[in-house]
């Protein structure tokens, strides 16, 4: 497996995993109007993530020293920005389908909304690394 | 990425070439393997300057290590 796909996996995972940890505590929060743990609860996992990512890398970079070396060719910029535009599109829509959604079928509010832009921002980076993985695989 | 209308040689100038790895080929050219492995299985289409490296250092010109076989017009 290329190290760029090791990357985009370690990605991949360390977003679902903090997505995960993160919204199984959220809701109970969100329905108690606790903002303070929501708060708290997004900078430590937005610390986990950072973690896992650095850990991650440096392993990976040190079981594959020589291909972390090498720099991103123009094939491997050319898949991470395919993999960006799937990304693009599906933050806009989930931000602005959400933010419609939200405001006129279920009438909430502005912390509702942010919410929607945050799973929206989410989803996006999932959809991207995602769409990364896939390309790599059917190039390799 | 879908598959290219270009072909190449890159396999049988490897072979030529002293049976050259997929390796050496993208340490000389300045691409990963797995490029010069999409390339050589018409799954990428390299840049020009790629497309060009390579032929430098095959010493051959570029219209023999890549030939077009779509539609022209």
């Amino acid at each position: 497996m290329p190290f760029r796909e090791k990357t985009a996996w370690l990605t991949l995972c360390a977003i679902l995993i903090v997505t995960a940890m993160f919204w199984l505590h959220a809701p109970d929060a969100f329905n108690a109007h606790n903002h303070r743990w929501v708060l708290l609860a997004l900078v430590l996992s937005l610390g986990t993530y950072v973690l896992i990512e650095v850990v991650g890398y440096l392993v990976l970079r040190l079981r594959n020293p020589r291909d972390a070396k090498t720099p991103k060719d123009e094939r491997e910029r050319l898949i991470d920005l395919k993999a960006l535009r799937f990304a693009y599109y599906t933050f806009v829509i989930g931000t602005f389908g959400g933010i419609f959604f939200m405001l006129h079928l279920v009438h909430a509010g502005p912390g509702t909304i942010g919410t929607v832009v945050l799973v929206a921002f989410v989803v996006a980076q999932i959809v991207k690394h995602v769409a990364r993985i896939v390309y790599y695989r059917r190039d390799a | 990425m879908a598959p290219t209308a270009v072909t190449n040689s890159i396999r049988r100038l490897r072979f030529e070439h002293g049976e050259m790895t997929q390796q050496d080929l993208a340490e000389q050219v300045g691409v990963t393997r797995q490029t010069i492995n999409a390339i050589e299985a018409g799954k990428y289409s390299p840049s020009l300057e790629v497309a060009f490296r390579m032929a430098a250092i095959f010493g051959v010109r570029v219209d023999e290590v890549f030939h077009y076989g779509g539609p022209v017009g």
